[in-house]
Formats: structure tokens, sequence, C-alpha cells
């Protein structure tokens, strides 16, 4: 093979008359080995920067692991299944609000997900083109305004609002149908599990609205043609062949928002109640995982205490781990069974 | 200009169309917009029932915006309107109360492109189906195995039925476009440029397949391919920068255009 810098003069740059510029065989060696090193650099910078997510994250890991032992190895498995929390006797269980996060959040998705697959569909498919910037716009707002600001609104307006007009009707409208009449219950406290999942619904419109947005604006126009020029309605359009062409962003979209919702804090503080029960009904005030932490780090005096919070938040992190892996498990499935 | 134009009903007429055919769909003076820009001009062509009718002529001349028009397409994007009478059996397609996915499943449509849903094989096909008759299962598959076998796709895919429709190739996609068009049984079938993402096996067979559908259906075919249109079709029309030039019979309009332009084109010296 020959090598690089045997090569002919190679002629870089042709100026007009005779003048022409011929870089000579050991510039050309030279300039090479330059670019070599520091190819060789940038390979080892971005291999770097990867590594420092894997050490960032194990260095995370280890720390919830190291600071939530004297917990675990003082209740053992009861602490996942144990409803009481009672700092003054110390005795800790984490069911309560672990029952609060999973409940606020599937509120919030069962509100959000179709709330923003319609807003997304009337953008793209339906929505008249001068008012698709406006409402684009509103929604990036919507993601851009501070969870404490979301928690004071909750607080203040929302809750008194549900508490006036919204809950009263409900406790009074499913009073006597069994099972509903206790999934809500009253008395209206206005703060409460519902509360706090209509709130983080609001926050995560905006991450499931605008991913779902780029997606469906991807899916090629044509193949919505094609189905058109098979006869069928937009509806059916949209159902069979957009969203399935869709679906792997969607559901990534989806998934953000939930991982939003798990982990939210602030706002969810605000309009919990923070009560340390589980509670039949979604009116009830209850707490969440984060809304414990951050409510209650402060005055953690003792060690088992504090030892209970983080032991809390590795439990917080186990739940989000295990919900993103089973979203990939699913996408998989449907992958395997429908292709492409 | 205008001469060629409007006088090409008669040239039809003129160098004798066998009698017993019927218009299937009339197209008479037809304008079409893209917002201000005048995509079509006046054009007035027939479709005669079972027929092949190939539209050639060079990029931009409005074949695929007159194939557009057929099933009212370009409904689904604004600032988009046509001008004109267009008749599908004497019922007007243009008209603002026309039922669009009525007409749609009258007029189907096959892509340059292959366009398989994101589904399965047999759902791709099942999907137009249902759209229109709830079917017990096993009337279902075997509606699913006729388009699929009149498609000449079935001897492919019958063991394979539940994979996905975007495992198979890309002549084998565009005969299940063909397949799930079919199925639906419309009156015209519309292809806008079927092969022109194809190897030549694969366009041999969609010809060879175009050939078998002429008899229960009305084809109007639009390719960049003239040796395409001088095989596939009884009729060409040639058109140029939105106008209709010549129409005839493929035969004639191959071997003794009338215009210059279409001689022009057919023997390559533009476009």
């Amino acid at each position: 093979m020959q090598r690089p810098n045997r090569r002919e003069p190679v002629v870089d740059v042709a100026l007009p008359g005779d003048a022409v510029l011929v870089s000579g065989p050991v510039e050309r060696a030279r300039a090479l080995r330059r670019l070599r090193v520091r190819d060789a650099a940038f390979r080892h910078l971005t291999r770097l920067a990867a590594g420092a997510v894997l050490a960032i994250l194990g260095g995370i890991v280890v720390a919830l692991v190291q600071g939530a032992w004297p917990a675990f190895s003082r209740f053992g498995f009861d602490f996942l299944i144990t409803e009481s929390w009672n700092p003054v006797t110390e005795k800790f269980g984490a069911i309560a609000p672990i029952y609060g996060t999973v409940v606020t959040s599937f509120i919030a998705m069962v509100v959000a997900v179709p709330v923003g697959l319609f807003i997304a569909l009337f953008l793209t498919e339906l929505c008249p083109r001068w008012l698709r910037r406006p409402i684009g716009i509103a929604i990036e707002l919507l993601a851009g305004i501070p969870s404490i600001i979301y928690g004071i609104w909750g607080l203040f307006v929302f809750a008194p609002f549900l508490q006036q007009y919204v809950q009263p009707v409900i406790i009074d409208l499913f009073g006597g149908v069994p099972l509903l009449s206790t999934l809500f219950a009253g008395p209206p406290y206005g703060i409460g599990l519902l509360t706090a999942g209509l709130i983080l619904a609001i926050m995560i419109l905006p991450f499931i609205t605008s991913i779902s947005r780029d997606v469906f604006d991807a899916v090629p126009s044509v193949l919505k043609e094609a189905a058109y020029g098979i006869g069928c309605t937009t509806w059916e359009v949209m159902w069979h062949v957009v969203l399935p062409y869709a679906r792997v962003g969607v559901i990534g979209g989806v998934m953000l928002g939930l991982g939003r919702a798990l982990g939210e804090t602030m706002a969810v503080t605000f309009v919990i109640g923070n009560a340390h029960r589980i509670a039949g009904s979604i009116f009830a005030p209850g707490t969440t995982i984060s809304a414990t932490i951050a409510n209650e780090f402060t005055e953690a005096v003792g060690d088992l205490y504090t030892s209970a919070l983080i032991a809390l938040g590795l439990i917080l992190f186990v739940i989000t781990f295990v919900v993103l892996a089973l979203a990939r498990y699913l996408l998989m499935r449907l992958n395997a069974r429908v292709g492409g | 200009m205008t001469v060629a134009t409007y006088t090409t009903p008669m040239t039809a007429a003129a160098v004798g169309i066998p009698a017993g055919l019927r218009e299937k769909i009339s197209i008479r003076n037809l304008d079409f917009f893209y917002g201000e820009h005048r995509a079509l001009k006046n054009i007035s062509v027939p479709l005669y029932h079972g027929k092949v009718t190939a539209f050639i002529g060079p990029s931009g001349c409005g074949k695929s915006t007159l194939l557009r028009v057929l099933n009212r397409m370009y409904d689904l994007y604004p600032n988009q309107r046509a001008v004109g009478k267009v008749t599908l059996d004497d019922e007007d397609i243009l008209s603002p109360a026309q039922d669009l996915n009525l007409l749609r499943a009258k007029v189907g449509m096959v892509f340059q492109k292959p366009t398989p849903f994101p589904m399965s094989i047999y759902e791709n096909i099942a999907f137009g189906i249902r759209l229109y008759e709830r079917l017990p299962k096993s009337e279902l598959d075997s509606k699913v195995e006729q388009a699929l076998i009149r498609a000449a796709l079935w001897d492919e895919v019958k063991d394979k039925l539940h994979a996905s429709g975007l495992s198979l190739s890309g002549g084998q996609q565009q005969r299940l476009c063909i397949a799930r068009t079919v199925a639906v049984r419309p009156e015209v079938i519309l292809f806008d440029e079927p092969c022109s993402a194809l190897d030549p096996i694969s366009t041999a067979k969609i010809e060879e397949l175009i050939d078998e559908l002429k008899d229960d259906y009305t084809i109007a075919i639009v390719t960049h391919n003239m040796q395409q249109a001088a095989r596939v079709s009884d009729f060409t029309a040639f058109m140029y920068l939105g106008e209709l030039i010549e129409f005839g019979e493929t035969t004639r309009l191959f071997t003794s255009p009338s215009d210059p332009r279409t001689q022009d084109y057919i023997t390559g010296r533009f476009g």
C-alpha cells in the first residue's frame, strides 16, 4: 500500500495566472499526523463524556443503597408494605407514598395521554394553518412554567375550585353506586390525590403533545393519501394509520411524561395534603415519595429517619427504572408483532 | 396552442374510436389551481370503460394533478381547487355534495412509492374491506385471498400473512397496495407512476397485472416511461405545460402523432 506521504504533490488551490500552490510531501505528512492526533483526542473525549454518564449513574445508585441500608436492615421487606410512618416511635413504612406516587401518576396519564394525543392530532391534521402557531406556542409556554407556580396555583385557585364546585357534585352523583362511592368518597377537601393527579396532567401535557406532534408531522403524507384513497374517514386514517406509524415516538413522549409525573415534587407537595395513609377515595389527602422527601428532610433528625427517606428515594428510582424497562419491553413486543 | 386542446375530443373521434366504448369518466374543460398557479388548462379527455388510458408528458406537466382530481385527493390540502366538469357515470365528481369516502372507494389509487400501512399483510387488505362490509372471519379470509391472488401476490405471501407489510420487497409492497385497492372493489383504478421505484422484473409483473385488471376496471396510468405507456395502454394522452396536447389510441399516437410536440416528445427530442 502506498503511504500518504509518498504521494504525488497535491494541488491545493488553483490561482489565476501561473501561481499554483503545491504542498510538499513532508508538509502533507505532518498535516495528516496532526489530524490523526486530533481524531484520537476527539474519540477519547466522546468516550469520556459517555463514560461520565455511567459513572454518575453508578455513583447515585451506590450512594442511595448505602444511605438506605440502615432503614432496610432494620425493617427488611416490611418497609415496603407497612403503612405507618411515625418519626416519634421511629416506625417507618413506604407503602403510603408508593401508593400516592403510583395513583397520582396514573390519574395524570389517564387525563394527559388522550388529551395530549387529541391536541397533537388536531394540530397536525385538522387545525387551520393560522391557528397552528398560536396553539403550538401556548403548549410550549405551558412546559416553561416553573413547577412552584403550578403548586401555588393548585393550592390557591385549583383546589378551592374543585372543593367548591366539582367534588360535591361527583360525591352526590356516585354516592349510591357501589365501588364508585368508595373511589369518590367525601368529604371534599380540595387538596388530595385527584388534585395532585390533575396538576400533574397539566404539567406533562406539553411533553406528550409536542413530541406526538413532531412524530405525527413525520408521517409521510403519501401514506395518509393512500388511506384516504381507499375511502377512509379522517378518524380512520388517524386511528389506523397515523397512530400506528408513529407509535414508537408517541410511546417515547408518553414515557417522558410518566417519568416527570413520577418524580415531580414541588407542585405535588403543595396540593396532595401530605398524609401518610392510604384511603380508598381519590379525594382524600395522601402523599408521594418525592413530596415526603421534600417535606421531611429538614426535620429528619435521627439517622433512621434520614435513612428511611433515602430508602424512599431508592424506591422511586427503582419504580422509574422498572417503568422505563417495561415501556422498552412493550415496544419490542409491539415491533415484533407489527414489524418495522 | 389552444387549437390542439380544444379539438382533442374531435381528434379522438376522427381517428375512429371503435363503437361500443363507454365513457366511464368524462373530463370537460377542467382547470386546476394551486393557489394562483394554474396547473391544468382547459383539459377535456374521456376515460373509457374497460380500457387503460396512459398519461405521458414531461415532469410538471400536470399528469399527476389530473389523477388527483379524479378522486378529489386535492381536497386534503388548502388552496387547491378544480374548476370544470368531471363526471363518473354521469355523477358530478367535483360537486361539493359529493361524498368523498364513497368516491374514493369507487376510484382507487396506487401511488408512486409503495405505501403499505403499518400493519400485517393480511390486515393491510382486510382493513380496506372492513371499511365497507362487516364479514364473518371465513368470508373475510377468502376476500383477502382473492385480492392477493388478483394482485399476483398470493403465492409469495400465503405463508406469512401475519408478517408486517413493510417486510416485503418494494415490488411486492406495490402489488400489496394494488391488492388493497382491488379489495375495496373500485370501478376505476388510478396508477400514479406505479413502477418508477421498482426493478424491471417487478415492473413487468405490475404491467401484466394492469393488463389483466383492465377487463374489470377502468384504468388510468401516469408514466414517465413511454415504452410502458405503449405496452400497457389502449389510449394515450400527451400533456405538456398543463395542457392536453393530444389524445388518441395508443398505437395511432405512437406511430403517427398529429401534433409536432407529441412527435418531439415520443422521439425523445425534449422532456
